[in-house]
């Protein structure tokens, strides 16, 4: 058997060697402990020595040439055998000095840093979701404004102190109006219906879901796993609404506001949470969070070319705010939805929320709520159809509406409640007014 | 009494042989034995060829130290001692481990990393450990053998005397380098020896060089270094360690005195290696010609010539000894490349003895379990 | 179990006289252990007891005895080794750090080394920067040993006798500090395992962990917080290798605040990694980020109020958990 001599691993660290010098040549008889070569290492010159009896038979890798540790550099003929048979065994080609390796791209960890201005300490954090406090609506005494856990637990009290019990005797409490100045809106026509089906079979296709609708779609199933949904549906005369509404856009005209039946039922609602209290809640575990604020949220639809599903505008302290500017920002959120899109500030903070599929001619639908409110109205269209007044059959306008709610907060008879406060807004409008 | 020595071959740092002992007075050494030592020897030698040629092939990692030149004090010390004598060294440590006992398949696996290395691929060439032939290392920093020399003297005088009431009846051999002589562990522990009258015998490899220094470049009293161990009271020996009957003769004599009287002593045990320091040397600080000086007294070559004068051994027997070891050495790699590299496991084994955390205990290495 | 105040150094003395009563292995070695009666005397009377074979004087040469021990304990005996200050160990680092903790692995499971290593550690004694070394953060980062430091003499007796026992090397870093400080300890034998800390003070605001010398710094803090409403919880760990995680996880979990008390310097000390496995751990329940107090990063000076000042002392232990607990 050959034996094959390859460029030996004269220091530790060598990687590639050079033979300066071959002792030997095809044909001369070699011994153990010879020195067949001088080879140049990274460290110094050093000899390679013979290991085993035979006779040189080639050499492969000439002096002066730089190769590999472990590359085949001579054949050697063991005892008995004749090296001019012996042949360089292949696939053994002498490989060129190793390029250095690249270093690896040194990670650097992402540096922390939110940008946000928020601070709030880990465990105060968590708190502040347990409760389902925003911290954002935190004061926080730590360096540099952080929120900290007495801070999350100074709130939590507050909060929970707001729950008054429900006096229907007292009129409506109304506070200071807010002025919001909004730019003049355009006026919107409704989204366009949607298109007949085109005939013949529909193509099977696959449409990824954009991140927006990958979140909706969680919280949606989230909603329904966790919150024990009931509903209660309520009929309200329009009549009133209808002729209140006319009115009040003949005068609006020149203004270039228009208000929407959806205006007038989110200024209801708001309004109605003043002695409905828990309407305006959350669910917290071992607590229920009243809030303070009334956040309405209307549910906005997106097309195809927006990606899509809906959103949630939200109208903040909407029963501080008058029909009229109701009507402005509700018109402002759609638009900004439907073209830019919403911000975070414009999407965060509701606390009970509307869906209307009037414009859609829907008589009937129950929505899913919306966490962390407590309820959700869906409205239906004002339909005219017969209805009975003053023991007649006449012709009206109802609408439908119906109520989802979380029993861990709402039981029938507070929803029945707050219908009735509702239909008494709703069916005298002109308590909107004031 | 020491031996008295003979000058130097100013040609070579070798002592003369037969090392001052009168003719006529060197003891006979029985064929059988001589026999043995050569195939010993002539293991030892072959083990180490195939180590550097498997170092070359990137089977063996970091260092590697081979005792080319020096088999006959290993040969020869181990010879002198029995088996229940602890025995520690340095790490020029693969014919200690070979002339104690220790199969050559074990020790070759350790140093390619194998499970079934001595040490399981832990340890590596310098750290050959061996608890059924009392082999306490192979250690790696120069003279930190030194103390531990002490202390297993101390520990094997504490069992006979304290623990078992009885006398003294060990002997520790702790081996070092001429390069060790400059460290203070090793002269703290001739200090404590001397002191506590522990029965450890030091024994100075003395192949004239440090690594790249030859011994006068850093060593005072370099021609003499016996003198060392006589500034702390402790007995001094020059022996030829290049001639195995001259090592076993010397040893056997100094051992058995340290062995009764309880007392440490010092031996100059003058050699020569006939390669670098280790894999990485190219033997610069010397010239061709002064390892060629060197090459007429291959110990091997000396034992051989013995044995053929003495008829112990025809020059095919000898042959067949040779034949031998080398399938013995060839066998050992074949055994020690299917032997498997440690499982990710053995990481965190073998820390504390305790399990705690992530540590999980402690077990023997196969070749303390398996059946030979 | 009927108890009597006895001292931290009659303590580590007891266990130790009570271990080699039991097991003729266990000796003692170090310098001025016998016939001195030990330097700051926790070896008093042993001498007597044991003799001149079991209680063994040497010389200066503490990595010879260090490493004598070492090789007399990878023989099987067990040896208890004394520096006379854990400053002077640092002569024997080879042996205590590339042989002990080490001698288990590179023999692949044959040779373990059942030793310990004690004596002083830490300063406040105005011994100057050289004898007033505290080892624990040089040594807590090495594998293969374990490390105690008891802060009372009821510890130091059941840690030493659990160190005495174990059969991995031990490093037991008492205080020359406390060596006079007396506590119930009972007369019948016990053992305190390790890695099982004990909660000193039980508290609900901030958790203060700490080892040694230091416990007794953080309790005097805790006492004036009391008065200022701030609640403490005081751990003292026993040991640092191994760390009782479970019981400082626990603690902050509950408080949501952590200060660590550690003698050491503060880089890559024993205070570091219990600021780092806590910020880790207990991530989500934190208020405040963890707050290390250490010995000033300075040599140890000589002069007393320098010392005092360099020291992990109540006011700075104070002054962080004010922080921790925004009550500043």
């Amino acid at each position: 058997m050959p034996i094959s001599l390859t460029m030996p691993r004269l220091s530790d660290t060598m990687e590639v060697g050079t033979v300066i010098k071959w002792n030997v040549k095809a044909g001369d008889k070699v011994r153990s402990g010879d020195v067949l070569a001088d080879i140049e290492t990274d460290k110094a010159t050093m000899e390679m020595q013979c290991f085993d009896d035979g006779t040189m038979a080639k050499i492969v890798v000439e002096a002066g040439r730089q190769v590999k540790v472990g590359t085949l550099i001579a054949m050697i003929a063991a005892k008995g055998e004749d090296p001019a048979t012996i042949t360089i065994p292949s696939g053994t080609a002498a490989t060129g000095p190793v390029a250095p390796a690249a270093a690896p791209a040194a990670t650097t960890e992402d540096a922390d840093e939110t940008g946000g201005r928020l601070r709030v300490s880990p465990v105060a954090r968590r708190m502040a979701e347990d409760a389902g406090i925003d911290p954002r609506s935190i004061k926080g005494s730590g360096p540099g404004g952080r929120v900290i856990k007495r801070d999350v637990q100074a709130a939590s009290t507050n909060v929970q102190s707001a729950r008054t019990p429900i006096d229907t005797a007292t009129p409506l409490a109304l506070t200071r109006p807010q002025v919001v100045a909004m730019k003049p809106p355009t006026p919107t026509t409704p989204a366009s219906p949607v298109a007949p089906l085109a005939l013949g079979a529909p193509q099977g296709r696959v449409v990824a879901l954009s991140n927006m609708r990958q979140t909706i779609a969680r919280r949606l199933v989230e909603s329904k796993q966790t919150i024990p949904h009931y509903q209660v549906t309520m009929r309200f005369a329009m009549d009133e609404l209808v002729n209140q509404r006319t009115k009040l856009n003949d005068a609006l005209a020149p203004y270039g506001v228009k208000l929407s039946v959806n205006d007038f039922l989110v200024r209801a609602c708001a309004l109605a949470m003043a002695r409905n209290p828990y309407f305006n809640a959350s669910f917290a575990g071992d607590h229920v969070v009243v809030h303070g604020e009334v956040n309405i949220g209307i549910a906005i639809s997106l097309p195809e070319d927006r990606g899509g599903g809906l959103v949630v505008g939200v109208i903040q302290s909407a029963d501080q705010k008058s029909l009229r500017q109701i009507a402005q920002e509700s018109k402002y959120l759609a638009d900004k939805a439907r073209s830019k899109g919403l911000t975070i500030d414009e999407m965060n903070g509701a606390t009970f929320t509307i869906s209307n599929l009037g414009m859609y001619g829907v008589e009937h639908f129950t929505a899913i709520i919306n966490p962390p409110n407590s309820a959700i109205l869906a409205c239906g269209a004002a339909v005219e159809q017969p209805v009975v007044r003053n023991h007649q059959i006449v012709a009206g306008w109802e609408m439908q509406a119906t109520l989802s709610l979380d029993h861990r907060v709402i039981d029938g008879a507070m929803a029945a409640e707050y219908l009735r406060t509702l239909k008494e807004l709703i069916e005298k409008p002109a308590m909107l007014l004031v | 009494m020491p031996i008295a020595t003979l000058a130097s071959d100013t040609s070579t740092h070798l002592l003369k042989s037969p090392n001052g002992i009168a003719p006529g007075k060197r003891p006979e050494i029985p064929a059988a034995t001589l026999r043995a030592w050569l195939s010993q020897m002539s293991l030892i030698r072959e083990f180490e060829v195939r180590c550097m040629q498997a170092y070359q092939d990137k089977k063996i990692g970091g260092f590697c130290h081979v005792y080319i030149g020096q088999e006959a004090v290993a040969v020869g010390c181990v010879a002198a001692l029995e088996p229940r004598d602890p025995l520690v060294t340095a790490y020029r440590d693969h014919g200690h481990a070979l002339a104690r006992g220790m199969h050559p398949k074990h020790c070759m696996a350790e140093m390619f990393g194998k499970i079934g290395g001595c040490a399981k691929g832990k340890g590596g060439s310098m750290h050959m450990f061996d608890k059924a032939n009392n082999l306490f290392g192979g250690h790696g920093i120069v003279g930190a053998q030194c103390p531990l020399g002490a202390g297993l003297a101390f520990a094997t005088k504490y069992q006979d005397e304290v623990i078992n009431s009885g006398k003294s009846d060990c002997v520790t051999l702790c081996f070092l380098g001429d390069g060790a002589l400059n460290q203070g562990a090793l002269h703290e522990a001739m200090n404590l020896a001397g002191l506590l009258d522990l029965p450890v015998i030091y024994v100075v490899e003395n192949n004239g060089y440090s690594m790249g220094t030859a011994i006068e470049r850093g060593t005072t009293m370099a021609h003499k270094i016996t003198s060392k161990a006589v500034g702390y009271g402790i007995e001094g020996l020059e022996v030829n360690g290049m001639d195995v009957v001259d090592v076993y003769v010397a040893m056997k004599d100094l051992i058995d005195r340290c062995r009764a009287t309880s007392r440490p002593a010092f031996v100059d045990m003058r050699t020569y290696r006939y390669k670098g320091h280790s894999m990485s040397d190219p033997r610069k600080y010397r010239g061709r010609e002064e390892e060629e000086r060197y090459e007429v007294e291959d110990p091997i070559g000396k034992l051989e010539k013995l044995v053929k004068d003495k008829n112990y051994a025809t020059p095919a027997e000898i042959e067949a000894i040779y034949d031998g070891v080398k399938t013995l050495v060839r066998e050992s790699i074949a055994w020690a490349d299917a032997s498997p590299v440690p499982s990710l496991d053995e990481l965190y084994h073998d820390v504390y003895v305790e399990k705690w955390g992530p540590y999980t205990g402690t077990s023997l290495p196969q070749m303390l379990t398996e059946k030979p | 179990m009927p108890t009597r105040e006895i001292e931290f150094r009659d303590a580590i003395r007891e266990a130790m006289s009570e271990e080699m009563r039991r097991d003729q292995r266990v000796f003692l070695i170090g310098e001025e252990v016998a016939e001195y009666n030990g330097a700051y005397k926790v070896s008093r009377g042993m001498l007597d007891e044991f003799g001149p074979r079991r209680i063994i004087d040497t010389p200066i040469s503490e990595s010879g005895f260090a490493g004598l021990a070492i090789g007399a304990a990878m023989y099987g005996l067990r040896p208890i080794v004394e520096f006379m200050s854990w400053s002077f160990s640092l002569v024997a680092a080879d042996p205590i750090l590339n042989n002990a903790p080490k001698m288990l692995f590179m023999s692949g499971g044959q040779f373990g080394c059942p030793i310990v290593f004690r004596g002083n550690n830490g300063a406040g004694g105005q011994l100057g920067s050289t004898h007033s070394w505290c080892v624990e953060a040089l040594y807590s980062n090495v594998p293969g040993l374990k490390i105690a430091m008891p802060s009372n003499a009821y510890d130091a007796k059941g840690l030493m006798k659990t160190a005495i026992r174990d059969d991995d090397p031990v490093f037991f870093l008492e205080s020359e500090r406390l060596l006079s400080l007396k506590s119930d300890v009972p007369e019948e034998e016990y053992f305190i395992p390790f890695g099982k800390a004990a909660i000193r003070r039980e508290g609900a605001d901030v958790t203060l962990v700490s080892w040694g010398r230091p416990v007794l710094f953080c309790m005097e803090a805790a006492e004036t917080l009391a008065k200022e409403g701030i609640s403490c919880e005081v751990i003292d760990g026993r040991t640092i290798r191994p760390m009782d995680w479970e019981t400082v996880f626990a603690s902050v979990r509950k408080t949501n605040c952590c200060v660590v008390v550690d003698q050491s310097w503060s880089f890559a000390s024993p205070g570091s990694e219990v600021a780092a496995q806590v910020s880790q751990h207990c991530f989500d329940d934190l208020d405040h980020p963890v707050l290390r107090v250490h010995s000033d990063d300075v040599p140890a000076p000589y002069a007393q109020n320098l010392e005092q000042e360099m020291l992990p002392n109540p006011r700075k232990i104070c002054e962080a958990v004010r922080k921790v607990t925004y009550r500043l």
